[in-house]
C-alpha cells in the first residue's frame, strides 16, 4: 500500500511535505543502472529525504552520455546527478569541467584508488566483467583462452563496447594484457563472435540457450542463477576487469543540495548495503558482499588505468569495428 | 453560385478552411521540407553532395540493400498470402467467416515489437512450448529467427493481414454478374480464378504489395529486434543506432538517410500510382455478396488448413509469451515450480517508469485521437465540398497527411526534432523532450488513419441534407455541429479508435522522441528487452495485447452505426 501511494503520489507529482531543513525539491537523475534497481535505489533515497522528487532516466552508458552531449549543446543538460557505468566517462566529463566538487562527501572509509582525488565523481560498487556459460554446455570454461576452443565456435555472446561501458573497460583490460592483446580479440571473430548490443541481450542469449559462452557484468548470472536460471557466472584466473559505477554531480545541477544528499546516501553503510542487496559487491570494505559471490579476497582484478584507457579509447573503438564490422 | 462563393468575405467556412489546411502544412509537409532541405543543401546552397557521400559510405549502402530487398520479399509473400486468405474467406462457404477474419486481422493490430519478441521466444532453444513437445532447436545453435528469412517471414506476417483487408474489400465490390455469367458458360472455379478474379483484382494486388512494401520499409521493431541480432542492418536500424549512440552531432548525416528512406518508399508510391492509373477498368453494377462457392467434401479439410494456420501464426507466439511472463527467471521451462505473478507486479505496481509509460501512451494517444477525430470531420466535410476549389484545397491538406503516413515514421520523427530542438519563436519554449513533440507527431503520421473512415462517410451522404439546413438558414458553424457531426460521428469514432490503438502501441515514431518522464509503452517494453529483462517485457507485452483485444470488442460496439467497411473485421 505505502509502495502504491508513492507511486500514485510520483505520478500526481505530488510532493510530500518536507521535514524541516531537509533538502527538497526535484532532482534528475540520469543512470545506467536496470530498471528495477535504479527503481529500488530512489525509493531508499526519498525514504530518507521525502521533500524531494526524484525522476530518473535509465539507459546504456554510451547512449546516456549521447543523450547528455545533445543537451550541452542546447545549454540545458536535464540531469543534476549522473550514476553511469565506468570511470574513464567520468574522467572524460571532469576533463571538460562539467563536474562539480562535492568536498563533504566522507570517503575514509574507501580504497582510494576508487575514488578521484578531486572529489569530483565516486565509485559506488564493483561489477566484474567475467566469463559466462549456460549450465548445460559441454565445456565449462575457466580461462578466457577456453572461449577460443573448437567447442566454442560459432556458441559466443558478448556485448559491444560501442553500446556498454562495461564492455569496453573488459576490452581495454583484455587488450592490455600482454598474454591476450588484440590477437584475444581477432581469435573471437574468428570463432564467429558478434558483439552488437548491451550485456542484457548477451545474457539473454545465453540463458535462453541460443549461445552458450559469454563476457557478460557478473550481477546478472549471479543473481539469476539464484533463481534458478541455468548460468553460470566464472572469476577467470586471468582476473576479472571492473566498473565501479560512479555518481557524480554535475557543475550545472539545478538542485545542488538534493544531488549532495543523493551521493552521501549511496556513500553511506545504508546505501552501500542496499547495494549489496540489489545483489552487487560494495565498494565499501565493510559491508558484506552479497550471496553467490565469492569472498573479496578471492577475486582478481586485471590491471586497469583510466587515464590510459580514456586516451585510446577512440583508437581502441575503431580497432574493435574494424575487426568485428561496425 | 460559384461567383456567390467568390464575393463572401472571410466567414466560418473559409476561416476553417483557410485553418485546416495552415495545421496540415504545419504538422505533415513542414517537417518533411525541412528534412529534405538539411538534406539536400550544404552550407545553405542545394547540394547533392551529403547525399552522394552518404551512398558512398559502405554501411548505407548495405542498410539500403537489406531494407529493399526485405522490403520487396516481405511485400511479395505477404501479397500471395493475404490474397490466398482473402480468396478463401471471400470466395467460399467455409463456416465461422467472422471469426475467423477478426483472428487473421489480430496480428496487424498487435505491435511488431511484441510480435517479435513473441516469435523470439516461440522459436529459440528455450522456447517454453517447442520443449514440451521435445522440438526445440539444440542447446547454442544459431536462433532460426536471426537471419534475413527470419525477417522476412515476421514482416510478412505482420503485413499481410493488411493485403487481406484490401483483397477482401476489392472482392466485395465486384458485380456478381461476371462471375454468374462465367459460371455459366461453364468455367470451373479455377478458370473463373485465374481468368475473371485475379484479372480484375490487379489494381487491388498492386495497392496491397506497394502498402506492405512501404510498411516493411518503415518498420522498426522487427527490423531491430531480429536485424540486429541477424547483422542484417536496415536503414531505419541504421539511423537509430547512430543517433542512439552519437546524438544530434550527427542529425544532419541521419537527415541524410531518412531522405533515401523517404524517397525509396515515395518512388514506390508513386510506381504505384502510375501503374494503377494503366490498369484501372471500370465495372458496371452494384457491389453485391460475393461468391460463396462451395467445397462439398473439401470443406473441412480447408477449413482445417485455415484454423492450423491461424493457430499457429496466434497461439504459438500468444502462448511463448504468455509463459515467458509467467516464470521465475528466463531460460527456465515453465513448470508448477517456476511460476509466478512476480513479473506482472513488477511491471504493474512497482516499476514507476511502466506506470508512467502506460499513463503517458493512454494520454498521448486518446488526446491524439481526439484532435484527429475532430479534424477529420472538417476536413471530410471540405473534400466532399460542391466547389472545385474548396475540394482542391482540401485534397491539399490530406495529400501532405497521406505524404506524413507513408513515409517511415522513424525518418518522421528526425524531422521533428528537426523541426523542434530549437526554441519556438515568439513563444521561447521547446517541445524537443517533452510529451508534446510525441503527441504532435502522433498527429501528423496518423492523420491519415483518422481521417479515411470519415471521409468515406461523407461521401455516401446526401448533400441535399445541406441545402435543406441552408435553406432553413442555418450558418456553416452550426450545420457542421447540428447536422454533419452527428451523423459521421461513428465514423469519426471509428477512426479515432484505430488511430489510438496504433499510437498506443507505436514504438517506431517515438524510439527517437522519449525523453525523461516521457516514455510511451512502446520505448519500455522495447527498452526492457534491450536491457535483458526480457520476463518483465513479456510482461508487459501481455497487457498490451490484452488491452489492445479489449479496445477492438469496444469498437465492436459501433458495428451497426458506420459505413461497412471502417471497422476492418465487420462487414
Amino acid at each position: 500500500m505505502k509502495k502504491f501511494l508513492m507511486a500514485a503520489g510520483l505520478l500526481a507529482g505530488a510532493t510530500v511535505s518536507a521535514f524541516a531543513g531537509d533538502v527538497s525539491g526535484k532532482l534528475v537523475l540520469y543512470t545506467s543502472q536496470p530498471n528495477k534497481d535504479a527503481q529500488a535505489t530512489v525509493d531508499a533515497f526519498t525514504a530518507k529525504h521525502p521533500g524531494v522528487e526524484v525522476e530518473w532516466v535509465r539507459d546504456g552508458t554510451t547512449k546516456m552520455m549521447a543523450k547528455l552531449r545533445a543537451e550541452f549543446e542546447a545549454g540545458s543538460p536535464k540531469p543534476d546527478v549522473l550514476l553511469i557505468a565506468d570511470m574513464v566517462t567520468m574522467e572524460g566529463l571532469k576533463k571538460e569541467g562539467r563536474l562539480m566538487a562535492h568536498d563533504g562527501a566522507d570517503i575514509s572509509a574507501y580504497d582510494p584508488a576508487l575514488m578521484d582525488a578531486e572529489k569530483t565523481y565516486f565509485s559506488t560498487k564493483l561489477i566484474t566483467s567475467g566469463i559466462v556459460y549456460n549450465t548445460n554446455a559441454p565445456m565449462k570454461p575457466s580461462s578466457y583462452k577456453d572461449l577460443l576452443k573448437a567447442e566454442a565456435k560459432d556458441k559466443l555472446a558478448m556485448p559491444s563496447p560501442l553500446t556498454s561501458g562495461a564492455a569496453t573497460i573488459h576490452m581495454a583490460a583484455l587488450t592490455s594484457n600482454p598474454d591476450l592483446g588484440w590477437a584475444y580479440y581477432e581469435g573471437l571473430a574468428d570463432q564467429g563472435a558478434n558483439p552488437k548490443g548491451g550485456n542484457g541481450g548477451t545474457y539473454k542469449a545465453i540463458a535462453g540457450g541460443e549461445k552458450l559462452y559469454g563476457f557478460v557484468v557478473d550481477f546478472l548470472p549471479i543473481r539469476e542463477k539464484l533463481k534458478g536460471a541455468p548460468v553460470e557466472f566464472v572469476f577467470p584466473e586471468e582476473g576479472v576487469s571492473a566498473v565501479t559505477e560512479p555518481v557524480a554531480i554535475l557543475s550545472t545541477a539545478q538542485n545542488p543540495d538534493a544531488a549532495k544528499a543523493f551521493v552521501d546516501f549511496l556513500l553511506s553503510e545504508d546505501g552501500q548495503k542496499l547495494a549489496s542487496s540489489q545483489g552487487y559487491l560494495p565498494a565499501h570494505p565493510a559491508v558484506a558482499a552479497p550471496e553467490g559471490f565469492p569472498a573479496r579476497d578471492q577475486i582478481k582484478l586485471m590491471d586497469f588505468d583510466p587515464a590510459k584507457a580514456l586516451e585510446q579509447d577512440t583508437a581502441n573503438k575503431m580497432k574493435f569495428s574494424e575487426i568485428f564490422g561496425g | 453560385m460559384a461567383q456567390a462563393f467568390h464575393h463572401k468575405v472571410w466567414n466560418g467556412e473559409r476561416l476553417s478552411l483557410a485553418i485546416l489546411v495552415v495545421c496540415a502544412t504545419l504538422l505533415c509537409g513542414l517537417p518533411l521540407l525541412l528534412l529534405f532541405k538539411i538534406g539536400l543543401t550544404h552550407e545553405g546552397a542545394f547540394a547533392l553532395g551529403p547525399l552522394t557521400d552518404a551512398l558512398a559510405s559502405r554501411s548505407v549502402q548495405r542498410a539500403l540493400w537489406h531494407s529493399m530487398e526485405s522490403s520487396f520479399l516481405s511485400a511479395l509473400a505477404a501479397t500471395v498470402l493475404g490474397t490466398v486468405l482473402a480468396l478463401i474467406i471471400g470466395l467460399t462457404d467455409v463456416r465461422a467467416k467472422g471469426l475467423l477474419v477478426f483472428l487473421i486481422l489480430l496480428p496487424m493490430m498487435i505491435p511488431p515489437h511484441v510480435t517479435a519478441i513473441a516469435w523470439i521466444q516461440a522459436l529459440g532453444p528455450a522456447s517454453p512450448l517447442l520443449r514440451w513437445i521435445g522440438l526445440a532447436p539444440e542447446l547454442g545453435s544459431t536462433h532460426p529467427l536471426y537471419s534475413r528469412e527470419g525477417l522476412v517471414l515476421l514482416l510478412t506476417l505482420q503485413h499481410s493481414p493488411l493485403v487481406f483487408l484490401l483483397v477482401r474489400a476489392a472482392l466485395r465490390s465486384f458485380p456478381r454478374e461476371l462471375s454468374d455469367a462465367a459460371r455459366i458458360s461453364g468455367a470451373g472455379t479455377f478458370r473463373l480464378l485465374t481468368r475473371i478474379t485475379l484479372p480484375l483484382l490487379g489494381p487491388a494486388l498492386l495497392a496491397s504489395f506497394a502498402l506492405g512494401f512501404v510498411a516493411a520499409l518503415g518498420n522498426f521493431g522487427i527490423n531491430a529486434l531480429i536485424g540486429i541480432p541477424a547483422r542484417y542492418t536496415t536503414l531505419p536500424v541504421l539511423i537509430w543506432r547512430r543517433l542512439a549512440s552519437f546524438g544530434p552531432d550527427v542529425l544532419p548525416n541521419v537527415a541524410v538517410i531518412s531522405v533515401i528512406l523517404a524517397a525509396v518508399a515515395l518512388v514506390a508510391l508513386l510506381i504505384q500510382s502510375f501503374l494503377q492509373r494503366r490498369m484501372r477498368s471500370s465495372l458496371i453494377g452494384l457491389p453485391q455478396d460475393p461468391l460463396a462457392i462451395s467445397l462439398k467434401r473439401k470443406r473441412i479439410w480447408v477449413e482445417l488448413t485455415l484454423w492450423t494456420f491461424v493457430a499457429l501464426v496466434l497461439l504459438l507466439p500468444a502462448v511463448s509469451l504468455l509463459a515467458t511472463s509467467l516464470v521465475t527467471t528466463y531460460g527456465l521451462p515453465l513448470s508448477a515450480e517456476t511460476l509466478t505473478l512476480e513479473n506482472f507486479i513488477e511491471v504493474l505496481w512497482r516499476q514507476s517508469v511502466t506506470l508512467r509509460a502506460f499513463a503517458n501512451s493512454t494520454l498521448v494517444a486518446a488526446v491524439a485521437a481526439t484532435l484527429i477525430a475532430a479534424m477529420s470531420i472538417l476536413l471530410g466535410y471540405f473534400l466532399s465540398h460542391r466547389h472545385q476549389r474548396v475540394r482542391g484545397a482540401s485534397i491539399f491538406a490530406s495529400s501532405q497527411a497521406e505524404i506524413a503516413f507513408a513515409v517511415p515514421g522513424l525518418v518522421m520523427s528526425i524531422a521533428f526534432i528537426l523541426a523542434l530542438i530549437r526554441p519556438l519563436p515568439v513563444l521561447n519554449v521547446s517541445l524537443y523532450g517533452t510529451l508534446w513533440i510525441i503527441l504532435i507527431a502522433y498527429i501528423s503520421v496518423f492523420l491519415a488513419v483518422g481521417l479515411k473512415p470519415v471521409a468515406a462517410a461523407f461521401l455516401q451522404m446526401d448533400r441535399s441534407l445541406e441545402d435543406a439546413a441552408k435553406v432553413s438558414g442555418a450558418g456553416f458553424a452550426r450545420r457542421v455541429v447540428k447536422v454533419f457531426a452527428p451523423l459521421t460521428a461513428p465514423s469519426a469514432a471509428s477512426g479515432a479508435i484505430l488511430v489510438f490503438l496504433t499510437a498506443y502501441n507505436e514504438v517506431t515514431v517515438s524510439a527517437l522522441l522519449w525523453s525523461t518522464g516521457n516514455e510511451t509503452i512502446g520505448t519500455t517494453i522495447f527498452n526492457y528487452e534491450d536491457g535483458g529483462y526480457t520476463t518483465l517485457a513479456a510482461a508487459m507485452s501481455v497487457v498490451v495485447v490484452l488491452a489492445t483485444i479489449f479496445v477492438m470488442l469496444a469498437m465492436n460496439s459501433l458495428a451497426n452505426r458506420v459505413p461497412a467497411g471502417t471497422i476492418p473485421w465487420k462487414d
